[in-house]
């Protein structure tokens, strides 16, 4: 019988788990797409604010995406 | 990632209280159905992700992982239900335990807690693929391509991908919905510019030559350029007109020419041609109901896909899977192709009509505005409906459906009102009727009027140019990114292709050793064509049989897996996977999984004792790396053929004088353990090819091998000169002799009387006997050291040795070689 004497709860976040698999094939896809975005000179704002939504936010709804993509403000 | 090590499941499916021993080692579950070693697999899916599948899947909507996942006696007590699992971690070397209670199952508790530990049962927890069962092994083989392309997604992650790249496209066509509203918008404002500033076209250096004319007028300076921010009237005074008029007379009479001229364009031959095309393209989408349905149905999902959010719907208030629901829609849509195409041709015919009935509002409203200001008030009421209506048709137009009654009011369309024209051949007369205006009133109207148009044309296309650029913007990184994601996924799916190509041919390198397989990714589906024996390529269920199937979408998963894994594929569960596969290509299956998949910690689950053999032979699994469980009850739980706890049941079942079942139980335990000796002991039997033996035909056989070994290793003591050892052999040969006497086994082929039919009838002291008799038998197989049954070695070819687990007993049956 496993017996545990101290308990220390993880909370489960599908969301965050993916980050530290061994091949994480979306962000291997991001990454490439973002250096695509480079090479095709798109400014570089907009690609600094894809960087953040699907890199570091990994939110990938389409209301971020439209405020990373359209949005004319720079980043703070 | 991860090895498991041991697991203790409580109060949890069907499983009150039970541990086992993974030691980190591939390990094999094996029963007849329904002894529970589909619990041990929901236990391992739950402590490691905190669901179980087989409850949360498709269709089990009234199925709940909190209510059914405790044992059904537990189940108003989800906190007794739990799971704790010790693992290793072999890229750090830590050990852990995990545990996890249905209580709360979202949350797992770690001892010790360190941050790589929770970083790896996160890992962990991010990939519930790591079970497989072959239900779901047939879902990657057999499904349709959109269903196929769904399960391969979602095992290798790739459903974030999807959602991106729908948003981007999303994004651009939203753009490019409203760059084509913005641009007629844009294009009537300039014509209304054109028509104020009376010139035939829109250049800086004609607009510059008209305003200095009339600048030069008023004896304002000429401008010598034109900018964004050049205002025409620029220095004019505001000083009143010599005869001040409220409607510029020379603009309204422009605006009343120009409505003419779209009035007669509209009703014109070629506005009569694009109508009746309408019309007959509507009225061919009408008379197939199908795709009339098909035109309805579109406009409904369209509508729908978009709004589906949330966790359930918004009618029922039933919680919904999203991402199935909306793939379901997807579908769906799919299907209704052909009415969207013809739905988008009508479209395109009506777009001018569409057009010009927004100029002709815009044009109808301006005359309005002068007959509002004309002193006294020119009644245009006829005139102003027109416009409504207008209006409105163009939005209903504009919507298309229902189609009968777009098609109806195409058949209208045209007929503009006599009392329309009457309005405003009414307006010109009174126009017609101002006073000239002086040459400076001329020029100063035409100043204003003319400004304030080009400022209501240059906002419009400073935002019909910031659209555009967000257009082309949106559209470029949509393009770029679809570019990349395909470039990317073609790449994985050759890579899961060429390994899953390999990885069959190895299972079946007897016929197919040639065999391809062509994964073919196309507008969200994924086509899997495999070849039938260089006769071409075909869908895997079209020609191969079920046992090569469950072959192949094993083999896919092992690809799948490893792409998505990596190194850190050292863990899966195969639940009753490959029970089609004949018995030859079982062997291979143990190989391939052995050597190419050294590093990975397989637990498997089996009904089939044949095959959990093939697992032990093959070195898949070692000796002590299975379980067999023999039965289960709602009460106790699934029961391991484990030797001391069945002679305690038999004791018990004694001590509450049943013999029937204490005679039952042992008959069962001997027909187990008779199989187990003979295949340890390389026993001959009469061969059934249904693998259906009786005690009868095992155990003598057993006995008879085993005595027939020690004779041998009688000779071989003997060949070597080896007094000692013949001493201790003729000792272990004569007591095994006595068992086997007082268990009267031998006579089980010929004396009826003692076969195991009649205890039944035996009385509780004489059973007794029995029992013990046999239990002395059995140990007579076996060492007592290590507690395990004597094995022949090698397990084919010729015997060279008789040993025990531990190797204390370790007999030797090869005589020494004599010179020729």
């Amino acid at each position: 019988m496993l017996t545990i004497e101290r308990g220390f709860m993880t909370q489960d976040s599908t969301s965050s788990t993916a980050s530290g698999s061994t091949t994480d094939i979306p962000t291997q896809v991001f990454e490439q797409f973002l250096q695509a975005l480079h090479g095709a000179e798109l400014r570089p704002e907009m690609i600094a604010r894809l960087h953040k939504t699907l890199l570091q936010d990994k939110n990938f709804t389409e209301h971020a995406l439209k405020d990373a993509v359209l949005s004319e403000e720079p980043l703070p | 990632v991860i090895r498991i090590e041991a697991i203790t499941i409580t109060q949890f499916r069907g499983i009150r209280d039970l541990t086992l021993k993974f030691d980190g080692n591939s390990f094999a579950i094996c029963g007849p159905n329904g002894t529970g070693k589909s619990g041990v697999v929901d236990a391992l899916e739950f402590v490691l992700t905190g669901n179980i599948s087989r409850l949360t899947g498709e269709g089990r909507g009234d199925i709940s992982l909190k209510q059914h996942g405790p044992h059904v006696d537990m189940r108003n007590n989800p906190d007794k239900a739990r799971v704790a699992v010790a693992i290793s971690i072999p890229s750090t070397k830590k050990k852990a335990v995990i545990y996890r209670t249905l209580k709360d199952p979202a949350n797992s508790y770690l001892e010790p807690a360190d941050p790589d530990v929770i970083d790896i049962v996160k890992q962990v927890a991010a990939h519930p693929e790591v079970v497989l069962s072959r239900r779901e092994l047939i879902r990657y083989v057999l499904a349709t391509p959109g269903k196929r392309a769904e399960e391969v997604r979602a095992l290798l992650h790739l459903d974030q991908i999807e959602q991106v790249r729908a948003g981007l496209q999303k994004i651009a066509n939203g753009c490019e919905k409203e760059l084509k509203l913005l641009v007629p918008g844009t294009a009537q404002l300039r014509d209304n510019l054109l028509r104020a500033a009376q010139i035939p076209e829109l250049t800086k250096e004609k607009l510059l030559a008209a305003a200095n004319a009339q600048r030069a007028l008023l004896g304002l300076p000429i401008l010598s350029d034109m900018t964004e921010s050049t205002s025409l009237k620029e220095g004019m005074s505001i000083t009143a007109a010599a005869s001040p008029q409220s409607v510029p007379k020379r603009q309204a009479i422009a605006d009343i020419g120009a409505a003419k001229e779209i009035l007669a364009e509209f009703v014109g031959a070629g506005n009569t041609t694009l109508v009746a095309q309408a019309i007959s393209d509507l009225n061919s989408l009408s008379a197939d109901p199908e795709i009339a349905v098909g035109v309805k149905n579109e406009l409904f999902f369209k509508t729908g896909i978009e709004l589906i959010q949330g966790e359930q719907c918004p009618f029922c208030d039933l919680p919904w899977d999203l991402s199935a629901l909306k793939s379901h829609v997807q579908e769906k849509m799919e299907r209704m192709r052909e009415a969207s195409q013809k739905r988008a041709a009508a479209e395109a015919k009506l777009a001018p009509i569409i057009l010009t009935l927004r100029k002709m509002q815009a044009a109808i409203n301006a005359l309005a505005n002068h007959a509002a200001l004309m002193n006294p008030v020119v009644p245009m009421n006829k005139g102003h409906e027109f416009a409504e209506w207008c209006g409105s048709t163009l939005k209903r137009l504009a919507v298309l459906m229902p189609v009968d009654e777009t098609v109806s009011i195409l058949s209208k369309v045209l007929n503009v009102p006599g009392s329309v024209v009457e309005d405003i051949d009414r307006l010109k007369i009174a126009i017609d009727a101002l006073p000239e205006p002086t040459k400076q009133d001329a020029a100063r109207d035409w100043l204003t009027i003319t400004q304030e148009r080009l400022e209501n044309w240059r906002e419009a296309r400073r935002k019909e140019v910031a659209c555009n650029e967000r257009t082309k913007r949106a559209r470029q990184v949509s393009d770029i990114y679809s570019q990349t994601s395909d470039a990317a996924l073609g790449a994985i799916y050759a890579a899961v292709e060429k390994d899953f190509s390999a990885l069959y041919s190895f299972i079946n390198r007897d016929d197919e050793d040639k065999f391809r397989a062509k994964l073919l990714p196309s507008m969200g589906k994924l086509g899997f064509d495999v070849d039938f024996y260089g006769r071409g390529f075909f869908p895997p269920g079209a020609y191969h049989s079920e046992g090569h199937q469950d072959g192949m979408g094993l083999c896919l998963y092992l690809a799948l897996m490893r792409h998505v894994q990596g190194s850190g594929f050292t863990f899966a569960i195969l639940d009753d996977v490959l029970m089609s596969v004949d018995i030859g290509h079982r062997r291979e299956v143990c190989a391939l999984l052995k050597s190419e998949f050294p590093n990975t910690q397989f637990v498997m689950t089996t009904h089939d004792p044949i095959w959990l053999r093939h697992m032990k032979t093959e070195g898949l699994i070692g000796p002590r790396s299975g379980v067999h469980f023999r039965n289960w009850s709602v009460d106790h739980g699934p029961t391991k053929w484990d030797d001391r706890d069945v002679w305690m049941e038999i004791e018990d079942y004694l001590n509450g004088n049943d013999v029937r079942a204490a005679a039952a139980l042992l008959r069962h335990y001997l027909e187990y353990t008779a199989a187990e000796l003979c295949h340890r002991l390389r026993a001959v039997v009469e061969y059934r090819a249904d693998a259906r033996y009786q005690l009868g035909e095992l155990l003598p056989s057993a006995v008879s091998r085993l005595q027939g070994l020690y004779r041998k290793a009688k000779d071989a003591a003997n060949s070597w000169n080896q007094k000692d050892i013949i001493d201790q052999l003729g000792t272990r040969h004569s007591e095994f002799s006595d068992r086997l006497k007082t268990s009267h086994a031998e006579e089980w082929q010929v004396n009826s009387a003692v076969h195991f039919n009649s205890w039944d009838n035996l009385g509780k002291e004489d059973f007794q006997a029995v029992v013990n008799a046999f239990r002395e038998l059995l140990d007579g197989f076996g060492c007592s050291e290590c507690d395990t049954y004597f094995r022949v070695l090698p397990d084919r070819e010729t015997p060279e040795a008789l040993r025990c687990d531990c190797g204390k007993a370790n007999i030797n049956l090869r005589k020494k070689e004599t010179a020729q």
